[in-house]
């Protein structure tokens, strides 16, 4: 049996009177890379702020290195080793690129490390150090996203989830964001990825789902889903017909 | 000369008279950045605060500079109380009319407060060094006041030395940028939301001590207060420390300049006018660009 570091179990969620989530189930095995697809609506980043406990589920549960996740605050669950970057970044862009990268660092366990980890951060992203006195809000896109995830690594996560990383960055910077993630899943990082571009995601992911309307409907290694008749058809097809 | 004299001798108080209106507005300015909350009773807290020092010093006979510091502390907590117990529920809500509601009932509720324990009759901390003055080049500068404005300078060093130079400062930025993205960083917004209060109130206290050692004041004072520190806060420009500093002394001189070229009945009116076209011409205020 493969080591589960993530398990959502049959969660319901609500955003007021809307249900945005179905019986939810997925696992993240620690040291992979887990996709989640699907079309705009149909809930992934509705499951992203449920884990990170900006959302609460009315049902079901999601469990952590095996501890339920559920019912903690969101601060708490930074501290078990989840990190979310959410969608367009939110970046404090008044803030300088080196205060962002402390904040990413504000958990006690983190503040300990700050000086390795800040290292490791430039070593990643040598921009950054030369931008640190910088207000982030005046990086470029791909800038940007370098510091959001070098802000994330700072809290030394188990798990990192990114909301469409590559989201408005141009070709050549989206291939950028996709070896980054590679190389960042070789450091022994585990990462669940949300993104619209599906091909990219699911030729890097060992496992993906996929949600519909708030439901999984398939899932399985991201090779197979990739050369699955049905998604090439409802998700990627229409994208290769126009090339 | 001696006009010109008379001319100064204004423009220092309303320089000093400013500064106080400056720490009421920095207050506000932190508590509606991260909270978004107008915190209307800062005035009447303002007033309070100048009770307590009335009360230590004319009943136990403490110097009110030295009652400052038991009163920093009495604020500081009292932020942190205002904030846990009557604006943690409001202040998570989208909309706002909630908590301006609960600080509205807060001030009526201090002003009636006051009235009963302190009568509605003006009180005044008068020390014997209370009319000591210095006269530089025929300008009377009062000791009070000097040591009113010399406070309300360090009160604002060390405001934006805080948020500058801390994590906890600069995590208070971020809150006010992000709520969101700062409980992604591990952040618990209410304790950065209490540490916020705690500062908005303790800036209360400091004002409240020079107002009860500079001026008399009645329990009903404080809305005036509240309002031109509104003011104040919006001539230097929301979320900008130094700024609302400025603010606060811009209308100190707008008010006394008023009173003394054109009368005393007009100058409230210039000041609401001054305001008004401020929010209609350049709203992000008199002073600088988009943000800090």
């Amino acid at each position: 049996m493969a080591n589960q570091l993530l398990e959502v179990k049959n969660i319901d969620v609500w955003y007021g009177d809307f249900q945005v989530l179905r019986e939810v189930s997925l696992q993240v095995e620690e040291g992979t890379i887990v996709a989640l697809v699907g079309a705009n609506g149909a809930g992934k980043t509705a499951l992203l702020k449920t884990i990170s406990g900006l959302l609460q589920p009315r049902k079901g549960e999601v469990l952590f290195t095996g501890k339920p996740l559920h019912n903690l605050k969101p601060q708490d669950i930074v501290d078990r080793g989840i990190i979310h970057v959410p969608e367009g970044r939110r970046l404090f862009a008044s803030l300088t690129v080196l205060e962002n990268l402390k904040l990413g660092a504000y958990i006690k366990r983190a503040r300990a490390n700050f000086d390795e980890s800040l290292k490791r951060a430039y070593d990643l992203f040598p921009v950054l150090e030369k931008r640190k006195n910088q207000k982030a809000g005046t990086l470029s896109g791909g800038e940007q996203q370098m510091l959001a995830i070098g802000r994330a690594i700072m809290a030394q996560p188990k798990l990192i989830m990114l909301d469409e990383p590559s989201l408005g960055l141009s070709p050549i910077l989206v291939k950028t964001v996709f070896e980054l993630i590679s190389a960042l899943n070789e450091q022994k990082l585990t990462i669940l990825l949300i993104e619209q571009n599906i091909n990219q995601a699911l030729k890097i992911a060992h496992q993906a789902y996929v949600l519909k309307i708030g439901k999984i409907v398939m899932s399985g290694r991201g090779d197979e889903l990739l050369a699955d008749e049905e998604i090439r058809k409802a998700y990627i097809g229409e994208r290769v017909r126009k090339q | 000369m001696g006009d010109i004299g008379l001319i100064a001798q204004v423009i220092v108080n309303g320089i000093l008279f400013g500064s106080m209106y400056g720490i009421a507005a920095i207050g506000l300015s932190l508590i509606f950045g991260t909270m978004r909350i107008v915190f209307i009773a800062q005035g009447s807290v303002i007033v309070l605060f100048a009770y307590f020092c009335f009360w230590l010093f004319s009943l136990l006979g403490i110097d009110p500079y030295l009652s400052l510091i038991p009163i920093i502390l009495v604020a500081l907590l009292m932020g942190a109380a205002f904030y846990y117990g009557l604006f943690r529920e409001a202040a998570a809500l989208k909309d706002r009319i909630g908590s301006l509601l609960i600080a509205v009932g807060l001030m009526f509720f201090l002003e009636n407060f006051m009235t009963v324990v302190w009568t509605p009759n003006p009180r005044a901390v008068v020390t014997s060094y209370g009319f000591y003055a210095f006269n530089i080049f025929g300008i009377q500068l009062t000791l009070t006041r000097l040591i009113g404005l010399l406070l309300a300078v360090l009160a604002t060093i060390s405001v934006s030395t805080f948020l500058r130079k801390t994590l906890m400062g600069t995590a208070v930025r971020a809150t006010s940028e992000d709520v969101e993205a700062s409980t992604l960083m591990g952040i618990n917004p209410n304790r950065v939301n209490a540490v916020t209060f705690a500062i908005g109130i303790g800036l209360a206290a400091i004002a409240g001590t020079t107002m009860a050692t500079t001026y008399a004041f009645d329990p009903v004072y404080g809305i005036d207060f509240a309002i031109k520190a509104l003011v104040a806060l919006t001539l230097g420009g929301i979320g900008r420390v130094y700024g609302a500093l400025l603010g606060g002394i811009i209308l100190g001189l707008i008010e006394l300049l008023g009173t003394f070229f054109v009368g005393a009945g007009w100058s409230q009116g210039i000041v609401f006018a001054v305001f008004l076209l401020v929010l209609t011409f350049r709203p992000q205020g008199l002073l600088g660009g988009a943000s800090e």
